[in-house]
């Protein structure tokens, strides 16, 4: 098998400016942060973001200039708020946001992943979701049915996960928890993958619990071993978000220099994953988070 | 088995409104039904646990739309985030199970919904107010699964802590949830069953009048006025024939149980604005 391991900045440059990056995040959880930190250091641009709800990481690529098109359900900090740079950003029309209902979006993928024009879903209809997109038109049912909403397939050229472990060939294990669909399908619709794992394993660990490998090392580009790859979003079972972390971003929202410098502390500043966990805490902060204390 | 203590418990006393929308909302939901919730869903979450812990033993809850009947500690800071899907009988995969489920008919029924506006037909909108779409005055979160459960022969139940007429409308100013659209059959005409069911407020409740489809007053909180509604309130709704009548009030023994065991850290005042 190939060996797909590598760095953050090698794997970085496997997204292209105005790429479409299919990127898991569900609001406060389980976003590969490292990789979305490397993005903004290599300053990509005109990225077009999907994701079920984006969080935190849609914030920090609209604030650092880095995306001008989104896809998805929804953005939201949930608990911490809206995320006000994305907001500000699709108002001023910076960032155009595609939205789609849940059913939609994963049969939007779904039938990318399949290789299928489209998939239909029963959602939607009746509100003015349908009208504004090019991507969702009312179909009649062949068999007689009432009509359903077309979803054309949508083919992300890259997607981002983060799983728990992974061997070097990209052998992908999540750890008993919530699989989003993100996991489930996000990466079976794009053409290329890169992964964030907590640990890189030898394959036998893989091979004790097959049935915990959710993505085939064949389909995946690139696996790079971050541990607290997700943070400041949680990562259950083994850490929460750092509530502290988002309270700060809410904080320097209102001011262009709080959040220059937010991003020159904890994205720019930096120089490796390494020194970012020391500027956020280090291992007794992420000792805290892995008791689930500081949410 | 006997007479649950709650039927027999008097009314509070010290009651407060998160706690009284919090009763009419489990009041909603049955032995039989299942419930799921979605983010920053106190009270729905709430809810669903006082249902069970009275009248509706045998209610399911598929917590954040993620765990199957978990067992819960205090409802904490996030009702999306593991801790409160802890201990669940399983993980419904959302591509896999969860919108096989709902999309289903069978299963899931009845989905509470809370959005920034509401109109006089029962429409939501979680998108856009003001301007165009691609250029709206506020952008707000996103439609999410509102836009599915609103044209999936869902029963709908709104709530909404905030009753202003910014928050109750005339009109939407997007239909990111699809209730009554223009009223009358037109959401039947369309081929979708189901619909809204009742609005909750922090000053009254509301259902919707069967043939016009119009948002219908129903009840009004104790200690509140029905001028008081009527002004915080966009549109006329229509009136029921004579008096108002009162909201119930939760019973002593709701109020313990929502004060003590589900929510002891206070997070359903979160829904309420700061006055």
């Amino acid at each position: 098998m190939q060996v797909k391991k590598t760095t953050l900045a090698e794997a970085a440059s496997l997204v292209s400016d105005g790429d479409v990056v299919a990127l898991q995040n569900m609001a406060t959880q389980a976003a590969p942060m490292a990789m979305v930190r490397e993005l903004i250091r290599q300053q990509r641009r005109e990225l077009g973001l999907v994701c079920l709800v984006g969080g935190i990481a849609l914030d920090w690529l609209a604030a650092a200039g880095c995306m001008n098109r989104f896809t998805g359900n929804a953005v939201s900090m949930e608990q911490f708020g809206l995320a006000q740079h994305y907001r500000h950003a699709v108002e001023d029309g910076r960032i155009c946001m595609e939205e789609l209902s849940e059913t939609a979006l994963l049969a939007r993928l779904g039938a990318g992943a399949r290789n299928l024009p489209f998939l239909p879903t029963r959602g939607m209809i009746g509100t003015d979701l349908i009208d504004i997109n090019e991507n969702l038109t009312m179909l009649e049912d062949p068999f007689g049915g009432p009509p359903v909403v077309a979803c054309r397939a949508l083919v992300p050229d890259v997607a981002l996960i983060h799983c728990h472990r992974a061997d070097r060939h990209g052998n992908v294990q999540y750890e008993p928890t919530a699989l989003w669909p993100d996991v489930g399908i996000m990466p079976k619709a794009a053409r290329r993958v890169i992964v964030t794992t907590e640990q890189i394993v030898d394959s036998d660990v893989l091979r004790a619990n097959p049935d915990r490998t959710v993505l085939p090392g064949f389909m995946v580009d690139a696996v790079v071993e971050v541990p607290w790859g997700a943070h400041p979003t949680s990562f259950n079972p083994l850490y929460g978000y750092d509530a502290a972390l988002h309270l700060a971003w809410v904080a320097a929202a209102g001011s262009d220099n709080d959040v220059a410098a937010f991003l020159e502390s904890y994205v720019y500043g930096p120089d490796d994953h390494e020194a970012y966990l020391a500027a956020v805490g280090g291992a007794e902060r992420m000792a805290a988070l892995a008791r689930w204390e500081a949410g | 088995m006997g007479t649950p203590a709650y039927l027999d418990s008097p009314p509070a006393g010290d009651w407060t409104v998160d706690e009284l929308m919090i009763a009419v909302l489990a009041s909603c939901f049955s032995d039989g039904d299942q419930a799921c919730n979605g983010m920053a869903s106190f009270l729905p979450v709430a809810a669903f646990q006082l249902a069970k812990l009275t009248h509706a033993p045998d209610l399911v809850w598929l917590a954040g739309a993620v765990g199957l009947e978990p067992r819960p500690g205090p409802i904490p800071a996030s009702t999306l985030e593991a801790p409160l899907w802890r201990d669940a009988l399983m993980y419904v995969e959302q591509y896999g199970d969860f919108w096989t489920l709902a999309l289903n008919g069978r299963w899931l029924q009845k989905f509470c919904v809370g959005a920034a506006q509401l109109d006089r037909f029962g429409n939501a909108n979680n998108s856009v107010i003001g301007g165009d779409f691609h250029a709206p005055k506020v952008r707000l979160p996103g439609t999410a699964g509102l836009a599915d459960m609103g044209s999936l022969d869902k029963r709908l139940y709104y709530w909404n802590p905030n009753h202003n007429p910014r928050s109750l409308v005339a009109k939407v100013d997007f239909v990111s949830c699809a209730g009554y659209l223009g009223g009358g059959d037109e959401r039947e005409r369309l081929g979708l069953s189901g619909g809204p069911e009742l609005v909750v407020t922090n000053l009254c409740v509301l259902d919707f009048e069967p043939d016009s489809k119009h948002m219908r007053l129903r009840s009004v909180h104790p200690d509140v006025t029905l001028e008081q509604v009527l002004e915080a309130t966009g549109f006329e709704p229509v009136l029921p024939p004579g008096d108002v009548p009162t909201t119930p009030e939760p019973t002593a023994e709701q109020v313990r149980l929502i004060r003590e065991v589900i929510d002891p850290h206070g997070m359903r005042h979160r829904e309420f604005r700061r006055r």
